[in-house]
């Protein structure tokens, strides 16, 4: 692929993720920053784990892990993995649209996230196919480094915060994650796997720590899954 | 840096490489409606579930300072908010962060 209209491809998308999703986004970003250092740890862990797993739900699983301690790492990663579970449907849907050769798209592979997952999945299918891989990568990109900044910026501010500011900035991040859920809830498998899995998080709590979530979330989530399919053989 | 964080951190990392890639391989393969993506699908959302529950009902750090009425007040003005402005996600993050404010200096 040429450099020069490839480059310029990027633009749109890079617009497109400096717009209204980012200032959701960089405000769990910039509570996940003040949440490490809360916990304890340095600023390298913190953009390790912005970057490197890029899913919020799997960064906060892993930073209760870190913060308590002890434990072993299978039940953090396994914990983390399922937080996260849901990149592998999200990849299996958007990967049709992204257009580009069969190599050039796993460019994206790294990126593929919630937001820019959401949005993608809204604008590419009105691009022409050609178009579809640089505006990923351009989305995706811009996105990618206003978490990581966003990230740097919540750790270095967090020990000037009052306890009250520092308490509202880190309810933002399951806050965010009840509205994303809330918004899914019209669909019956979502609403039946949400309510599984609260009504399963109180069983979490007899479980050894690290496994809380991830012993709620696979209770729950097949509970409801097998509901599913009861419903769905019944009617 | 801690060693005892970092693995975790890496293997993590991978595993999430891992999880992308396996759903790009698979998208040629596999249909979103197969019972195994719908599966995947119910355990990610029910952990989110967990982890938004654990959040407001047992909260660990500087969370769990905050009395219980004000993150059960965030949680039900936030989702309040969503439902009243058509799921706009900012005005609802918006609505429940002040709920938390307003109810911890209540009280």
């Amino acid at each position: 692929m040429p450099i020069a209209p490839f480059l310029s491809g990027l633009r749109p998308g890079v617009l497109a993720a400096l717009g209204a999703p980012a200032v959701a986004m960089v405000a769990t970003f910039l509570a996940f920053g003040a949440a490490v250092r809360d916990a304890g740890l340095p600023l390298p862990w913190a953009l390790g784990a912005a970057l490197l797993i890029y899913g919020m739900p799997g960064q906060l699983v892993l930073l209760q892990f870190a913060a308590g301690g002890g434990g072993g790492a299978a039940p953090a990663v396994l914990g983390a993995v399922a937080a996260n579970a849901r990149f592998l449907p999200m990849a299996v849907a958007l990967t049709p649209w992204l257009g580009g050769g069969r190599r050039a798209r796993f460019l994206a592979l790294p990126f593929i996230a919630i937001t820019p997952w959401a949005a993608a999945m809204q604008a590419l299918p009105g691009l022409a196919p050609d178009a579809r891989l640089p505006w990923f990568l351009g989305f995706a990109s811009a996105s990618w480094s206003l978490a990581g900044l966003a990230t740097a910026a919540g750790h270095a501010l967090m020990p000037l915060l009052d306890p009250a500011a520092l308490a509202a900035l880190l309810f933002a991040n399951p806050l965010y994650f009840a509205l994303l859920l809330a918004a899914g809830v019209g669909a019956p498998a979502s609403r039946r796997a949400v309510l599984a899995g609260a009504l399963a998080a109180p069983v979490g709590l007899l479980l050894p720590p690290a496994w809380a979530l991830l012993g709620a979330g696979l209770l729950g989530g097949t509970l409801a899954f097998l509901a599913g399919r009861h419903r769905g053989r019944g009617g | 840096m801690d060693g005892a964080a970092t693995v975790p951190l890496l293997l993590t990392a991978a595993a999430m490489l891992a999880l992308r890639g396996a759903g790009m391989l698979l998208a040629g393969t596999l249909r979103p409606d197969h019972p195994f993506i719908q599966w995947a699908a119910a355990v990610s959302q029910a952990v989110l579930a967990a982890f938004v529950t654990l959040a407001v009902i047992a909260p660990a750090g500087a969370l769990a300072s905050l009395p219980l009425a004000a993150r059960v007040a965030a949680l039900a003005a936030g989702l309040a908010a969503h439902a009243a402005t058509g799921g706009r996600m900012l005005p609802s993050l918006g609505a429940g962060l002040a709920a938390l404010l307003l109810v911890r200096a209540l009280l």
